[in-house]
């Protein structure tokens, strides 16, 4: 019995294993890349790098304005992200309950929202926040991530808020808690696992997105990370040893922030079994 | 139900736990979205400084345009096979790494991966896997199956995008996952088990009725984005080859933007819009019953 | 216990922190914004005379060359700070400049493809008064003059035919390779034969839908006449569907040329799995003698040019008959042009902008930009630098002896992508000729 256990275990360790590598594969080719000239690039692109040349690195540096690319990227990011998280919980937690019918309408009619292509509105977007005067400037682009974020947020959250008994916060504004009170002292941290995700799932949306901030932020200042590393495309071609060493710039950070997160969640979940 | 007294305090906590996202949603996606369907009965081609009214025409195009019910019926083929296989894959990685295993953590960092990269940067490193590292090994160990390249044969092109699809998401789904079967409680497990519940009994019983929540979020969301792709549809196939791979969003999108018809581009996204929309509503319709009686 | 909420007042005061410093930034991004971009009205007699201007560049390889251009510029003209911006990949630039408009941004220029430059025409200013109107080469101006009056500033030149190596070609000769010989088809057969027998593959053959939609195929419109008229006539017959495309002579002797292309092709075995960048590579390399492209390739060729920088263009042969219209003229024509927007630019800008094309144009250091930097063919008689790579020294060569066929720059704008694929099914052998003639001419009855 013991014996076969452990020959079960250590199967499932190679399927995974193999799954796993089956996934970062096109990871590790990013990354060989990265070192290599345009033609040994193109010439094979499975080869090792001949020596680890840090030239495309330093090019994309200097190319990217990579330091302000990365305040930039990282303000929009952090600011639109925190907005999300704490407007959406709110939302999908006095949503659940508050089961009115306005209210399960309007909830409907942010599921249903999130099926609009972003190619339908871009234009009209545009066109009514330009004649505003209100686009170029960072404040905008979160308040309209806010916008087209906080639906799946509230979508996701909508699904666990409802799985906290009722009682609990019944017996906290029995207490003496207001509302606002019970949500922060009470739901909120029990959300916890649930923020977690919904905010990786964000941080990665919004710090590698491309087409809405190439509309609304004109200005080279103002540029985020995706926004720089897209100067190495080409109309014909592409120069793809700087294109890679910036992507694995742009997203160096996220893996940092990924790898802290993913503690954090089992954190959270922990100090959710407490309760 | 919890209500504070008083008109005044009810409205002030709505507008407190409502207002500043539902603000946000109507200005940022509702606004545009209606005066987008206003634009798609003028003749409007995005650029002019001019448009007129001209009613339903716009529409009768839509149902004309026989590229577009093409391509939106290849759509569903991808979507029906890409949905399945990423709940599926995502749920199995979930389940496998909830277990408390060694190394858990680093499994599902490494499983989440795909998705740090953006759809058109992971489409050009699956292309070379596609057109020249699969090519490369099929020719040397002599595999028919694998000695041209996948993105030249309409069928397996096809097949091609399912699969990095799958790839891309099935890490995002298994997330959300393991947030879900992290509240599936312990304890009720190892009660059944001492029961004498086992293996795939426990599983029906406790775990995937428990599991309804995530399935709702992970299918709906794996239907909308399979629906919407693009991004891995233009780096990967780009349509190709010879449009036999164009989906519908890229379909909408060239209308637009390169026919220069706007109008009827626009049109089109709205009658996407529709019919997804129908699709999801229902799915979460369904499976909100479903959540009701498990 | 304790401990949770000691963290949880922490991350709590942390994102107060940060909602309130991030909105403070970008409180004060806007500020400066307003003041120094605003389009610059107010700010050009608040502070003197300094203008900004932007140019929205949609020819991606000479981002950086324009870049520094810029800054010559600016050094000249202290005054004017010129910005330049990119259009983003898989975006074209109608799609972009259409957008910018939409949001009130629009760049002070904006480089078009000759195409699109009537789209924008109630926009952007009439440059017909310009001194350099009086430079241009033949008929440069003709596609985007409406109504008499001239909204364009011709940038660049582009040609494009079989571009062969030297090295392969003068061994398969067997001694030195004169282009002028290859004016049929058959000759053509010929030398593929001959790059053969000498060990190497003649050719590749490109299969991106724009290579074959915008540049192989047109050939068959362009071809039918030399007069610009009888072309025109032949795409509204097309539209009207009246056209007989399956018995037409020049598409027929085109497509004949392109079925030896397809014997002789390197990639015969997956003709559809190249992608642009194995061309300049197997080119340069000298492991094929001639690739179907443009001069805008040797950038990429000269990364891997084993033959010393010899390369030139010939001609697409379209019959037997030397003498055919098309059999040794080279396929050139302006292909992108600068507007100047009118209608969110100040006067102040819109006469800095114009300074900059003039610059272009008359200064040395600009020219050297276009010629040297940039390797652009110009569209000006005045420039008299020589081309600076072997390409656009070859299609230069073709212009002055008057040996260039209009190439087609102002088909619909989906033309390369539908006539595209169906050009790709073709040479995938996924079709037949008359199947292609029929969804040619299906696709030219569908265009409005």
């Amino acid at each position: 019995m013991a014996a076969r256990n452990f020959a079960a275990s250590w199967l499932k360790y190679a399927a995974l294993t193999v799954c796993l590598l089956l996934f970062i594969v096109p990871f590790v080719f990013l990354l060989l890349n990265s070192f290599k000239e345009n033609n040994a690039i193109t010439s094979n692109p499975m080869s090792l790098p001949d020596r680890f040349n840090f030239h495309n690195y330093t090019y994309a540096v200097g190319k990217m304005g990579y330091m302000s690319a990365f305040w930039n990227t990282l303000i929009i990011t952090v600011a639109s992200v925190l907005l999300i998280s704490l407007f959406a919980a709110m939302t999908a937690h006095y949503f659940v309950r508050n089961q009115t019918k306005v209210n399960q309408y309007t909830f409907l009619i942010m599921v249903a929202s999130m099926i609009i292509p972003f190619q339908a509105i871009m234009i009209p977007l545009v066109k009514i926040y330009g004649s505003l005067g209100m686009l170029n400037n960072k404040a905008s682009l979160v308040y309209m991530y806010l916008g087209f974020g906080s639906s799946l947020a509230v979508f996701i959250y909508h699904g666990f808020v409802k799985s906290i008994p009722a009682e609990l916060e019944e017996a906290a504004m029995i207490d003496g808690c207001t509302r606002t009170q019970t949500f922060f002292r009470i739901v909120l941290p029990v959300l916890t696992p649930t923020t977690a995700t919904i905010a990786i799932l964000n941080v990665l949306w919004i710090w590698n997105d491309f087409l809405l901030p190439s509309l609304v932020l004109v200005n080279p200042e103002q540029r985020t990370l995706p926004l720089s590393t897209y100067n190495f495309y080409g109309t014909y071609t592409v120069d793809y040893g700087p294109l890679m060493a910036g992507l694995v710039l742009t997203v160096l950070p996220i893996i940092v922030v990924y790898l802290f997160a993913q503690k954090y969640i089992i954190q959270g979940v922990m100090q959710g079994s407490i309760k | 139900m919890i209500a504070e007294k008083g008109v005044w305090n009810r409205l002030r906590t709505r507008l407190l736990f409502t207002g500043p996202t539902l603000f946000a949603f109507l200005t940022v996606m509702i606004v545009p979205f209606v005066y987008g369907i206003y634009l798609t009965f003028t003749n409007w081609d995005g650029i002019a400084t001019s448009h007129t009214l001209v009613g339903f025409q716009n529409y009768g195009e839509v149902f004309r345009d026989r590229d577009f019910w093409q391509s939106f019926a290849l759509t569903l083929k991808y979507v029906l096979f890409s949905v399945v296989l990423i709940n599926a894959i995502a749920f199995a990685l979930a389940y496998a790494l909830t277990k408390g295993m060694r190394g858990q953590s680093l499994f599902r960092a490494g499983f989440f991966v795909p998705n740090l990269v953006g759809g058109i940067v992971l489409g050009f490193i699956w292309q070379f896997i596609f057109s020249k590292v699969l090519v490369y090994f099929g020719t040397k160990a002599d595999i028919p199956l694998l000695s041209y390249s996948w993105l030249t044969d309409p069928d397996k092109a096809f097949w091609s995008l399912v699969i990095v699809t799958v790839w891309q998401y099935a890490g995002y789904m298994m997330v959300i996952f393991v947030a879900g079967l992290m509240n599936v409680p312990n304890d009720i497990l190892e009660a059944a088990s001492i029961d004498g519940a086992r293996g795939w009994m426990r599983m029906r019983k406790m775990t995937l009725p428990l599991m309804v929540p995530s399935f709702i979020v992970t299918i709906f969301l794996s239907l909308q984005r399979c629906f919407m792709v693009y991004d891995v549809n233009l780096s990967l196939t780009n349509g190709g080859p010879f449009k036999s791979t164009e989906f519908v969003s890229m379909h909408v999108y060239e209308k637009a933007f390169l026919s220069r018809d706007y109008g009827v581009g626009q049109a089109e996204a709205f009658v996407l819009f529709l019919l997804v929309a129908a699709v999801t509503l229902l799915q979460v319709y369904f499976s909100k019953k479903l959540e009701v009686e498990a | 216990m304790n401990k949770i909420k000691g963290l949880q007042v922490l991350i709590l005061s942390l994102l107060v922190v940060m909602v309130v410093t991030a909105c403070g930034g970008n409180g004060g991004g806007k500020d400066t914004n307003a003041s120094d971009s605003g389009n610059g009205a107010g700010n050009a007699s608040a502070s003197g005379k300094a203008v900004k201007i932007t140019l929205l560049n949609s020819k991606g390889e000479i981002q950086t060359q324009l870049e520094d251009a810029a800054k010559a510029f600016h050094e000249d003209n202290p005054n004017i700070t010129l910005e330049i911006q990119a259009v983003p990949t898989g975006g074209s630039p109608f799609e972009r400049a259409s957008a910018l408009y939409a949001s009130g941004n629009p760049p002070t220029m904006i480089m078009l493809d000759t195409g699109d430059v009537e789209k924008f025409k109630d926009r952007i200013l009439d440059l017909s008064g310009e001194k350099w109107m009086a430079d241009t080469v033949a008929n440069a101006t003709d596609l985007t003059t409406f109504d008499g009056k001239n909204y364009a500033f011709p940038l660049a030149i582009e040609g494009y035919g079989f571009i062969y190596n030297k090295a392969v070609v003068d061994k398969a000769a067997g001694g030195s390779f004169d282009p002028s010989t290859i004016t049929t088809t058959s000759a053509l057969e010929n030398l593929f034969k001959q790059i053969e027998a000498s060990g190497k593959k003649a050719l590749v053959i490109s299969p991106m839908d724009w290579s074959l939609g915008a540049h192989y195929l047109p050939l068959a419109y362009a071809g039918q006449s030399k007069d610009p008229a009888e072309v025109n006539k032949f795409l509204d017959s097309l539209k009207a569907g009246t056209a007989d495309l399956a018995n037409n002579k020049v598409f027929n002797g085109l497509m004949d040329t392109f079925d030896v292309m397809m014997r002789y092709n390197l990639d015969q075995k997956s003709p559809l799995s190249g992608a642009y960048e194995r061309g300049p590579e197997v080119l340069g390399k000298g492991e094929v003698g001639i690739w179907f492209m443009g001069n805008w390739a040797w950038p990429q060729i000269s990364g891997f040019d084993t033959a010393n920088g010899q390369y030139g263009f010939l001609p697409v042969p379209i019959s037997n008959n030397p003498d055919d219209y098309g059999n040794q003229e080279i396929s050139a024509a302006v292909s992108k042009r600068i507007v100047i927007d009118k209608e969110k630019s100040t006067p102040e800008q819109q006469e800095a902008a114009k300074k900059f094309l003039n610059w272009i144009v008359y200064e040395a250091k600009g020219q050297d930009f276009l010629v040297n930097k940039a390797s652009i063919i110009p569209a000006f008689k005045n420039i008299t630098l020589p081309a600076a790579d072997p390409l656009g020294k070859s299609i230069q060569a073709y212009m002055a002896k008057g040996k260039t066929e209009p190439s087609m720059s102002t088909l619909p704008a989906d033309h390369w992508s539908k006539v595209g694929a169906s050009m790709q099914k073709y040479l995938a052998q996924k079709s037949d000729r008359a199947t292609l003639a029929k969804e040619i001419e299906d696709y030219w009855k569908s265009v409005k």
